[in-house]
């Protein structure tokens, strides 16, 4: 089995873009060769393009041909689309790692995007209907499902005592850290009473709780070691491990709402796979699409006890100069969440922050774990990158 | 506005599972919910009852499988309020709640009905069908058929 090492990456802008998403593929694609001028569109033998919404915000089906057409890639190792809907871009990374690993292909780009924003604003919350178990959840009226969190947060604060004072935290930081990202949504920090203060959207999940809709792309290149080398002369940035589980689907059948179990299975088996522990994780960027999520996160990938999320926050051990910082970039609550893009955009900031080029630098970072959660809470992906192979 | 289509149905824009025997393998859950009746599918081999219902078992993937009636009443564990963002078709604030169905199975399901901060934690919920939109259908001598819909939730008892 060959290595695997991630060579180059860039993102268009994200937010709400007057773009098509084949526009913002093509702007995403070029961001991602721009940012390593060793590697063209000629040397890329696989081709794997992640989006959820295509087939109903764009009425395109057959996206990777598409795609490499007008990136100028004649792919002849693998040219396609995956989907797993807020973790689709995690896994084009996790499929193409696996393919390069297995000599299927040597220099493979992941890239992803979704445009969300329809002419009519009303189909957008429509469309989401279609993401949770459509002839069940989506009948009760549960899009992306702001009331799930909310469900969530009640029984996390009921448990744990869990503040919504240490919700808005994440919002805080994550808003700060959006700073660091140029192309990010939202670049503008909030103060702490401005996040308690505003407009509820599902109590207690407030609007500062919530990550917003999102146009964007991201594109990121993974290569075989013995190719990266020639084609890069930055330090090499390896895939450690991927774990990837799901336990349930409907909400009817998520048996435990505060500890998510198929979160714990995905992470051990990328710390295992990695040979690294919960401790030894420089930087991460993780699932933060509500506030509450990154707590729990916290909690069951192991950087604290469970329970102890809320005070993990509000001690700043998740913020630069903490035991471990999270969402460096300002993650989905400050860049956006553009689906399809989204484990691109994490996995091109762990990227920098291990080669040590990061907007804002984790000083010495040397491991780095990227985390999505998808639809009803229902599956997870962990990504675990290294600076080193041992 | 997209006079092609001149008010066509769309399947793709349909919020609601398509039901009958023409399209459904599991159409008897929705003839149920007309007489009042919130129902699942056991398994007749291992005992293993699932929900939503199935064509096979999950447990151990036999087929012969039989129809089983769950509690129509159940009790409020959390309940949430969707005051913004909430889907066309759907009323504002858009409530839902963990219903804990007599121990047997805890949906997370709408309740209609409440106003504002009526519905609390312990409350009784009790099943509610109702009416929702027709199935337009290809008839053989190309008229459209309209087939009934209905769909549940839960109300404040």
């Amino acid at each position: 089995m060959r290595n695997v090492c991630v060579i180059a990456g860039g993102q268009s802008q994200w937010g709400v873009r007057r773009a098509t998403l084949r526009d913002m593929f093509q702007e995403a694609g070029k961001a991602c060769f721009e940012d390593n001028p060793a590697v063209t569109n000629k040397d890329i033998d696989g081709l794997i393009v992640g989006s959820a919404y295509t087939e109903r915000c764009s009425f395109q089906t057959h996206l990777a041909p598409l795609v490499a057409e007008h990136l100028g890639i004649k792919p002849k190792n693998l040219c396609l689309r995956v989907e797993l809907l807020c973790a689709t871009g995690s896994s084009g990374i996790m499929l193409a790692y696996a393919m390069i690993k297995a000599g299927e292909a040597d220099v493979v780009m992941v890239i992803g995007g979704e445009k969300l924003y329809t002419p009519q604003r009303w189909e957008v919350n429509y469309s989401e209907l279609a993401s949770v178990d459509h002839d069940w959840d989506g009948a009760m009226g549960l899009g992306l499902p702001p009331p799930v969190f909310a469900a969530v947060a009640k029984q996390h604060m009921k448990l744990y005592g869990t503040t919504e004072e240490q919700l808005a935290m994440v919002s805080v930081k994550n808003r700060r850290n959006g700073l660091n990202n140029p192309k990010g949504q939202f670049r503008e920090e909030i103060a702490l009473e401005t996040a308690m203060s505003a407009r509820p959207i599902v109590r207690p999940m407030k609007l500062f709780d919530c990550c917003p809709v999102t146009d964007g792309a991201a594109a990121i290149i993974l290569a075989a070691e013995d190719r990266a080398k020639h084609l890069t002369d930055k330090p090499l940035v390896y895939i450690r491990g991927t774990g990837q589980a799901s336990m349930h689907n409907m909400s009817a059948n998520f048996s435990n709402w505060t500890t998510w179990e198929s979160l714990k299975v995905a992470a051990q088996q990328a710390y295992a796979k990695a040979r690294v522990t919960p401790r030894d994780i420089d930087v991460a960027q993780t699932h933060d699409c509500f506030t509450i999520s990154e707590i729990i996160e916290y909690e069951d990938l192991g950087f604290c006890r469970k329970g102890e999320g809320g005070y993990f926050i509000q001690e700043g051990k998740s913020d630069f100069g903490g035991q471990v910082p999270v969402n460096t970039d300002g993650g989905l609550l400050s860049c956006g969440h553009p689906f399809g893009a989204t484990g691109i955009r994490q996995g091109i900031e762990i990227m920098r922050q291990l080669r040590g080029d990061a907007a804002r630098q984790v000083e010495g970072a040397r491991i780095g774990l990227t985390h999505n959660l998808s639809g009803f809470i229902a599956a997870h992906t962990v990504v675990i990158y290294g600076r080193d192979l041992e | 506005m997209n006079s092609v289509l001149q008010g066509r149905y769309a399947v793709t824009m349909d919020m609601w599972p398509l039901q009958s025997a023409d399209f459904n393998r599991i159409h008897p859950f929705y003839d149920h919910l007309r007489q009042g009746r919130l129902t699942t599918t056991k398994c007749r081999d291992c005992g293993r009852q699932a929900f939503p219902p199935r064509v096979i078992c999950p447990g151990c993937l036999s087929e012969n499988l039989e129809w089983v009636d769950l509690p129509v009443t159940g009790r409020v564990l959390v309940a949430t309020e969707e005051e913004v963002g909430v889907p066309v078709g759907f009323e504002s604030p858009l409530i839902h709640a963990l219903i804990d169905l007599g121990g047997q199975i805890i949906l997370f399901a709408r309740v209609k009905g409440c106003s504002t901060g009526e519905l609390k934690e312990g409350d009784e919920v009790r099943l509610v069908v109702f009416p929702v939109d027709p199935l337009p259908v290809d008839g053989r001598k190309g008229e459209t058929i309209l087939q009934e819909r209905v769909f549940f939730a839960f109300e404040k008892v």
